[in-house]
């Protein structure tokens, strides 16, 4: 694992060097380019003012502002304590997998002092200071274990809302004096926007150069390929996302994550009209009637094999998709608990992850591709 | 007293032939657009491949489905409601329900991470019907074992509405230590749902649901005596304990495999009895017991379709669209306006 990170951290510099040498094509709009995200960064003369503008799921017009300010210099006139975080940070709470792939992506992990939900963790060795006991699990929302919180005295508690978290356990600890930052990672649409919450995490940590390079390589290297995708192609193969739940299929819309990576592959999302930021409730009729068109069903929740399909929702077998066995899942790289690293360093790499589906949706321009995240159902 | 029968017969043909209308508005409105001729040579089985699919594994099954469970649901609740001679009954005053629920929570939100079958889960599906028919056999044999010790039938409804809420309490416990997802496949099984159910498992559901009607139907004299009250079922030669057992029998039945099957669709059986009397204007259970299964498949096949929001593609639960029909019926009755009450 350390080898796989030290060699994502080496491809990224390779890539940002290439980037620096004056490469302006990725400037332009069009393929790969992300919209404005959640997370800003002002660098002042002796602070960084970070604001996440829409911290939680349908929260309107909340910015969060946050004032990171180095540990050993005084504190500038004008600011609020409560607001301020000391940085770099000497111990930290990550409340999700992706604060998670963050910190080992810069090498920080042994500024955890603790996690949420062990058995959802992929990294071996996040897994391993869980089992000596470096780094413990404060449970979650209704389980969260404050008092365990408050012993481990973390400079910042890293966490998500995903509500207005004013009534929760999570936003309770404040009182206590604990630092809660809202980090608003998994709401963004883009999977550049969500790579580039790296950079907050390496502001916090000291790691200001190492993060800003790691998200400069993973986005001149998305951008290329995105771009060369989109050179390419010339007919965009219809893709099925998501599962049913009993009789509904929750539709992903067109703009969100995963949406964003089949369109930057080269695929067509067969819901690629469906506006809006959340998922709808479709029958599942409607979306068989839309999948019988289509070539590729990616992401078919937790199934690992198509039998388990079949047994779930017989109907599904009968989709010419699923008869030509054109079914991949993310779940290459999980543990027996129930962690998966498509949540965790994906996160990090989508670059990576766009070659996945690329490979996937145009198997010819990537020939010889093994891919990281994805495997194909038997 | 012949020409008032012969118009309850008419009704009743009447009611049939309103059921078979729905029946094929459900076949015909679903949730993506298809042309009425279109559907019929599905049905035919000369239609287009795409047609005969969305036709035959989609809309005939959730029609099916829904003439089953809704004529199972409400007879369940009109015998509770006879039993126990309370207005507001239903197929869950006894935990059967609950049971099922039970059965349901303990696969999906403990059994599951078992089964890895954590993220975005694809229900398995004979998995949680078992599990929720288990559930509510073993409620309807607690119930039955009180009932046949206790001589006040009162004390058995008591007993059977703290069972369910303690099995609720259990739920509730379950669910506070189970994560997002488990929960989120919890909460849409108890929205109901009539349209994940195979051919196998309809054949299940049909069977248990034609059990369930054939014992009823045999109770047809015990439970007109039992309106008349429990002293005057003795004197006509009703043997209480032995009806009283296999009322909960039957109802548990139909109200435990409906279930099973589709979730909890617990307000149909309370609402749809009332409907059916209101209909009928009689409490004559030879009339009224194949009224309300007719009712109850009228009124769950206009709530498939109204839960498909025709054309659309989109779904909205279809125990939302049964409550929202039923509250106002319920209400209709505790303001008292057609003095069904009074009837018990």
């Amino acid at each position: 694992m350390t080898r796989f990170i030290l060699s994502v951290i080496t491809a990224a510099l390779m890539f940002s060097s290439c980037r620096n040498a004056g490469d302006n094509k990725a400037l332009n709009p069009g393929a790969g380019t992300p919209a404005p995200g959640r997370l800003t960064i002002e660098k002042e003369k002796h602070y960084f003012k970070v604001t996440v503008s829409e911290p939680w799921q349908n929260s309107s017009g909340i910015k969060h502002v946050w004032y990171l300010v180095p540990r050993d210099s005084a504190m500038p006139a004008g600011i609020s304590e409560a607001q301020t975080i000391r940085i770099p940070v000497r111990r930290m709470i990550c409340m999700s997998a992706t604060h998670i792939a963050m910190m080992r992506a810069l090498g920080a992990e042994s500024l955890i002092a603790g996690i949420s939900g062990s058995s959802l963790i992929y990294d071996s060795v996040v897994r391993e200071g869980l089992h000596n006991g470096t780094i413990r699990d404060v449970g979650y929302e209704g389980n969260l274990n404050m008092e365990l919180v408050v012993s481990l005295a973390p400079d910042l508690l890293m966490a998500y809302g995903v509500a207005d978290p004013s009534t929760g356990n999570t936003s309770r600890l404040s009182e206590t004096g604990v630092k809660v930052f809202y980090n608003a990672d998994y709401l963004e649409e883009h999977p550049l926007s969500r790579c580039e919450w790296i950079r907050l995490f390496g502001l916090l940590t000291g790691r200001e150069k190492m993060a800003d390079s790691i998200f400069a390589g993973v986005s001149g290297a998305y951008r290329d390929l995105a771009e060369k995708v989109s050179d390419a192609v010339t007919d965009r193969p219809d893709v099925l996302l998501g599962a049913p739940w009993e009789d509904v299929w929750y539709v992903s819309p067109a703009g969100s994550y995963i949406g964003r990576l089949i369109e930057d592959a080269g695929g067509h999302y067969i819901y690629s009209d469906m506006t809006g930021l959340n998922s709808v409730p479709y029958s599942v009729e409607s979306v068989f009637r839309k999948a019988m068109e289509a070539d590729l069903w990616i992401n078919p929740g937790a199934a690992d094999n198509l039998a388990e399909i079949a047994a779930a929702d017989p109907r599904l077998a009968a989709l010419p998709l699923f008869r030509e066995g054109n079914v991949w899942n993310n779940r290459l790289r999980v543990t027996e608990a129930g962690g998966n690293d498509y949540w965790e360093s994906a996160v990090v790499r989508p670059d990576l992850l766009l070659s996945d589906i690329v490979s996937i949706i145009h198997p010819g321009l990537m020939p010889g591709y093994v891919q990281i995240y994805y495997r194909k159902l038997e | 007293m012949k020409a008032g029968s012969t118009r309850l017969a008419f009704s009743l043909a009447g009611l049939f032939l309103l059921m078979l209308l729905l029946f094929m508005a459900d076949m015909l409105i679903g949730s993506t657009q298809m042309a009425a001729h279109d559907v019929l040579r599905a049905l035919f089985g000369t239609g287009s491949a795409g047609d005969e699919l969305i036709v035959m594994q989609f809309r005939l099954p959730k029609a099916l489905t829904a003439i089953l469970a809704g004529a199972a649901m409400s007879v369940s609740g009109l015998l509770m409601q006879t039993l126990f001679r309370n207005p507001l009954a239903g197929p869950d005053v006894m935990g059967v329900s609950s049971g099922a629920g039970l059965g349901v929570a303990l696969t999906l939100l403990t059994l599951t991470p078992l089964f890895t079958l954590a993220e975005g889960s694809i229900l398995s599906g004979w998995g949680v019907i078992l599990a929720a028919w288990a559930g509510a056999g073993a409620v309807m044999l607690i119930i039955m074992a009180v009932s046949a010790r206790m001589r006040d039938i009162m004390t058995v409804l008591i007993i059977g509405m703290l069972l369910a809420s303690a099995i609720s309490a259990v739920v509730s416990l379950m669910q506070y230590f189970s994560n997002e997802v488990m929960l989120r496949t919890y909460v849409i099984w108890t929205m109901g749902n009539l349209g994940n159910i195979s051919y196998p498992q309809i054949r299940a559901l049909a069977l248990a649901t034609m059990a369930g009607l054939a014992i009823a139907f045999t109770m047809v004299k015990p439970l007109n005596a039992i309106l008349m009250g429990e002293t005057f079922s003795r004197t006509v030669g009703v043997r209480m304990q032995r009806t009283r057992i296999v009322l909960l029998a039957s109802a548990s039945i139909l109200a435990g495999s409906v279930t099973a099957f589709c979730g909890p669709l617990a307000f149909i059986g309370v609402a749809v009895p009332h409907i059916a009397r209101l209909l009928f204007g009689t409490t004559d259970h030879r009339i009224l017991l194949p009224a309300t299964a007719l009712a109850g498949a009228v009124i769950l096949l206009l709530s498939d379709i109204i839960s498909v929001l025709p054309g659309g593609g989109q779904v909205i639960p279809v125990n939302t669209v049964t409550s929202l029909i039923g509250i106002p019926v319920v209400l209709w009755i505790i303001l008292g306006k057609t003095g069904l009450g009074r009837r018990f």
